[in-house]
C-alpha cells in the first residue's frame, strides 16, 4: 500500500514546474514535503489529486493509477484556503461530504462531532465569512477529513494558526495516524517535520533533491553534528585549526560543530581535553532536517520570510 | 479520473442542489421574483389598467363651428361617427365608450377660448370657399402631425366628398352603396400547408406581437440566467473554494451541476412569474367585464398556441443550457467578478445578433422567408430566437422546428466538452489575462 510518484514532469508554457519528480509514501506514514516557495510542491499535490494533469510521469496508489482511484481516497487542504463565504459552516461541510457520497444526515453528525473536537461547536450556523482565519482553517481541515479519506494531502497546514491551534492540529494528526490514515503535508516549519514526520521529500526548482525515511536521510547526509560545551569562555578559536570541523552555531554555553565525513567526532573531544578545557557537554547527533535542507538547497526553507541583505 | 455514472450523477446533483438551495434562499432572489411577478401581471393587464385609469375621462372634446357654410352633411354628427369608427385590423375601442365627443361651438371665439383653457382639444371651423367647396380651419394647440389633427384631417376630407356628392345630387342612400367595400377574402393556396401566414389583419398583428414578445422574453431569460452561472463560477474562483471542490468533483461534474442548479432555479423563477402573468392575460376580458361590465371572453390571445408555448419552453431550456455552459467556461478564465462581463462579451454579442435578426424578421424588416433567416434558424447559437419567430409567423413547419431542436441537442455536449476543457485549466489561472494561445492550450488538454 504505497503512494508512488514516478518521473512527474509538468510545464507551464516556458516554465518547467516539475522535472522528473519521483518518491514514494508508505501507507500510514506521516510524510513531510519540503521545498522553498515556487519549488513545485503545490503542483505536485494538484497532480496527485488529478486537479492538474502531468506532461509526463505517473502517480499510483497501491499500484492503481491515481486517475482511476476513487476521489474519496483523498482529502485535500489547499494552501489557498477557500470556503463559500456566505454559506453556513455546517452546510458547507455537508456539501463537501456529499461530493464524497456521504449521506447528508451522517455528514452532519460527523461534522458536529469534529466541530466539537476542534472546540468550535457553536459555529455550525455561522457563515464562513464571519469566522476568524484560524477557525476558517479548522473548518477547512474538517472538510478535508470528514469523508475519512485514506490519504490526507495538506498544503502548509500550520500556516496562520496560533500555538493553541497548532497543538490541536498536531493531536488530530496523531489520531489520524493511529487510525492508519496516510498524511502528506508541505511546510516551511522544519521543527514540525522533525516532530511529526517519519519520512520526507525535499524538492527544489521542480527537482527532487532527496527523499526517504528521516533517519536514512540524516545518515545518508554523512554529516555529524557535535555539540561541545566547556567551562568559562565558549569561544574556542582553536576549533578552526581542526581538520574537517566547521562551527555551524557559535554560542555562549556551547558551540555546534559540523564534522565532515571521514573524521571522527572523538577527535574534537580529544583536542579539547588536550588543550586543558574542562568539557561540560559533548553530544554527537544527526544533523537537523533544516541543516540538510540548507546544505542541499543552498538556502534556508524560510529564507523568503526574511529581508534580503541590504545593498 | 473515470468516475462511474452513479458518481457523476451524484456529484452533479450535489452541486446543483447547493446552487439551487443557496441561491433560491438569498434575499435578492426573493425580491426580484416578487418584483417580476408584479411586473408580469401588470404587463398582462396593461389594457385593463389603462382603461381603469381612463374611465373617468370622457375622451377628447372637439368643437365644431359651422357658421353660415350650410354643409350638405350634419358635420358634428358625421365627424363624431368618423372619429370613433373602429380602425380595421385593430381591436375596437371596447364597451362602446367614445374616445371623441363632438359638440357645436356658439362662436369661433368661444370655441378658441375652450381650446386655449384646455376644455376642448380642438375647434373645427367650417366655411365655404368661393368655388363652392367646403373649407376647414382647425384651431389646436398641437402640431400638424399630432394624432388628433391627422385623424380630423382624414375625417374632413371624407365630409367634403360627401358634401360634393350631395351637391351633385346623389342621395345619401346612393352614397352608401357607392362607398360600400367589395367582398374580399384571402385564402391560402394550399390550405393544408403548415407555413400559411395569418389571413386576417388581427391575426397578423397578434402573431407579430406574440413572436416579438416571445423573442424578447427568450433573449432576456437566456442572458440573465446564463450570467448567473458565469457569476457563480467567478465567485467560486474568487473565494478560492474552487480547488477544494475540484479535488472532490471533476470539472465536468462541477460545470454540469452549476448549469442544472442555476437552470432549475431559473425555470422555477420563470414559472413563478409566467403562470400568474399568463392567468392574468387569459382572464383579462373577464377582469375587464367585472370592472366595467359587459360580455367576457376567456382564452389565449390570438396567435398564441400551446404548441408555440411548448417550443418556447424547449428553446428556453436548450438555449439557456448552450449559453450557460459556454458562459461558465469563459468565466473560469478570469479571476475577478468585474471581468466576467468582458470575457463573456463575444458570446453575448452572438446572442444579441440572433435576437436582432429575429426581431427584424418578426417586424418584416428582413423577409421571414429570406435565406439568412432560414439558415440561421438551424444554427445552434441563433436557432432559439429565429425558429421561434419563424414558427410564430407560421413560416416554419414542425419538421423544421424538430431539426433545429435536434441540432441544438447535438451541439450542447460539444459545447460542454469545450467548456469543461476551458474550465479545467481556467479555474487555476489567477491574475493572468487569457490570450488566444492560453485558450488553445486549454482546449488541447489543460
Amino acid at each position: 500500500m504505497t503512494l508512488v510518484l514516478d518521473g512527474l514532469t509538468k510545464r507551464f508554457g516556458p516554465i518547467t514546474a516539475l522535472d522528473g519528480v519521483s518518491f514514494s509514501v508508505e501507507r500510514g506514514q506521516v510524510f513531510g514535503f519540503l521545498g522553498a516557495n515556487g519549488a513545485g510542491k503545490t503542483t505536485t499535490m494538484r497532480i496527485v489529486l488529478d486537479i492538474l494533469r502531468p506532461d509526463g510521469g505517473t502517480v499510483t496508489w497501491n499500484g492503481i493509477p491515481a486517475t482511476d482511484v476513487p476521489r474519496r481516497t483523498w482529502g485535500y487542504l489547499p494552501e489557498e484556503r477557500g470556503l463559500y463565504p456566505r454559506l453556513e459552516v455546517l452546510e458547507q461541510l455537508v456539501f463537501f461530504a456529499s461530493l464524497y457520497a456521504i449521506p447528508r444526515r451522517e455528514a452532519a453528525a460527523r461534522a458536529r462531532e469534529w466541530l466539537a473536537r476542534f472546540r468550535i461547536p457553536d459555529y455550525e450556523r455561522r457563515r464562513a465569512e464571519e469566522l476568524s482565519k484560524g477557525n476558517q482553517q479548522k473548518v477547512q481541515l474538517i472538510a478535508a477529513i470528514l469523508h475519512e479519506p485514506e490519504v490526507v494531502i495538506m498544503d502548509e497546514p500550520f500556516v496562520g494558526l496560533d500555538p493553541v491551534n497548532v497543538s490541536l492540529l498536531k493531536e488530530a494528526f496523531e489520531e489520524m495516524r493511529q487510525r492508519g490514515t496516510t498524511l502528506v503535508f508541505s511546510t516551511h516549519q522544519m521543527e514540525m517535520v522533525e516532530e511529526l514526520c517519519e519520512a520526507v521529500a525535499i524538492i527544489d526548482r521542480g527537482k527532487l533533491v532527496l527523499g526517504g525515511p528521516i533517519r536514512d536521510v540524516k545518515r545518508a547526509s554523512g554529516r555529524q553534528i557535535v555539540r561541545l560545551g566547556v567551562e568559562g569562555n565558549a569561544e574556542l578559536p582553536w576549533l578552526g585549526d581542526l581538520e574537517g570541523v566547521t562551527v555551524v552555531r557559535p554560542g555562549r554555553d556551547f558551540v555546534e560543530l559540523d564534522v565532515a565525513r571521514g573524521h571522527d567526532p572523538q577527535e574534537v573531544l580529544g583536542a579539547a581535553i588536550a588543550r586543558g578545557e574542562r568539557v561540560t557537554q559533548f553530544l554527537i547527533a544527526d544533523p537537523s532536517i533544516e541543516q540538510i535542507f540548507i546544505e542541499r538547497v543552498g538556502r534556508a526553507p524560510s529564507e523568503e520570510h526574511h529581508l534580503a541583505e541590504a545593498p | 479520473m473515470r468516475p462511474s455514472p452513479a458518481d457523476t450523477l451524484r456529484n452533479i446533483g450535489a452541486v446543483a442542489r447547493r446552487e439551487f438551495v443557496w441561491r433560491g434562499r438569498t434575499r435578492t432572489f426573493r425580491l426580484t421574483t416578487a418584483l417580476l411577478v408584479l411586473v408580469g401581471i401588470g404587463l398582462a393587464l396593461a389594457p385593463v389598467i389603462i382603461r381603469f385609469i381612463d374611465r373617468g375621462s370622457a375622451g377628447d372634446r372637439i368643437e365644431v363651428f359651422v357658421g353660415d357654410s350650410q354643409p350638405g352633411v350634419d358635420v358634428p354628427l358625421a365627424l363624431g361617427l368618423l372619429l370613433n369608427a373602429p380602425i380595421p385590423g385593430l381591436p375596437a375601442n371596447g364597451a362602446g365608450a367614445s374616445a371623441y365627443r363632438v359638440e357645436v361651438a356658439a362662436t369661433i371665439e368661444a370655441g378658441r377660448a375652450d381650446v386655449i383653457d384646455g376644455s376642448a382639444a380642438a375647434l373645427l371651423a367650417v366655411d365655404r370657399a368661393p368655388a363652392g367647396d367646403l373649407a376647414f380651419t382647425l384651431y389646436s394647440k398641437d402640431g400638424i402631425l399630432s394624432r388628433n389633427n391627422l385623424i380630423i384631417q382624414q375625417a374632413v376630407s371624407s365630409i367634403a366628398i360627401q358634401d360634393r356628392l350631395q351637391r351633385a345630387g346623389l342621395s345619401p342612400g346612393d352614397q352608401a352603396a357607392l362607398f360600400a367595400p367589395p367582398a374580399f377574402v384571402l385564402e391560402p393556396a394550399d390550405p393544408n400547408a403548415a407555413t400559411n401566414g395569418p389571413t386576417s389583419g388581427e391575426a397578423y398583428v397578434s402573431s407579430f406581437a406574440i413572436g416579438f414578445a416571445l423573442s424578447i422574453l427568450l433573449f432576456m431569460a437566456i442572458i440573465l440566467y446564463a450570467q448567473w452561472v458565469a457569476f457563480s463560477v467567478a465567485e467560486e474562483k474568487n473565494s478560492r473554494v474552487m480547488e477544494v471542490v475540484l479535488a472532490a468533483a471533476t470539472p465536468f461534474q462541477l460545470l454540469s451541476g452549476k448549469v442544472v442548479g442555476v437552470g432549475g432555479l431559473a425555470l422555477v423563477q420563470y414559472l413563478i412569474v409566467l403562470v400568474p402573468s399568463a392567468i392574468a392575460l387569459v382572464l383579462q376580458d373577464r377582469i375587464a367585464a367585472l370592472i366595467f361590465g359587459g360580455p367576457a371572453m376567456v382564452g389565449l390571445p390570438q396567435g398564441l398556441s400551446l404548441a408555440l408555448l411548448a417550443v418556447f419552453g424547449v428553446m428556453f431550456v436548450l438555449g439557456f443550457t448552450l449559453y450557460a455552459v459556454l458562459y461558465a467556461g469563459a468565466a473560469s478564465l478570469v479571476s475577478r467578478q468585474e471581468d466576467v462581463n468582458q470575457i463573456v462579451a463575444p458570446l453575448t454579442l452572438l446572442s444579441v445578433g440572433g435576437y436582432m435578426v429575429a426581431s427584424y424578421a418578426g417586424t418584416g424588416l428582413i423577409p421571414i422567408d429570406s435565406p439568412l433567416v432560414i439558415v440561421l434558424s438551424f444554427i445552434p447559437f441563433f436557432s432559439p430566437y429565429l425558429m421561434l419567430t419563424r414558427l410564430s409567423q407560421g413560416a416554419a413547419s414542425p419538421v423544421d422546428a424538430l431539426v433545429s431542436i435536434l441540432l441544438l441537442v447535438i451541439f450542447i455536449p460539444i459545447a460542454l466538452w469545450v467548456a469543461a476543457r476551458l474550465y479545467r485549466s481556467g479555474v487555476l489561472l489567477y491574475g493572468q489575462r487569457p490570450t488566444p494561445r492560453t485558450l488553445l492550450r486549454a482546449l488541447r488538454g489543460g
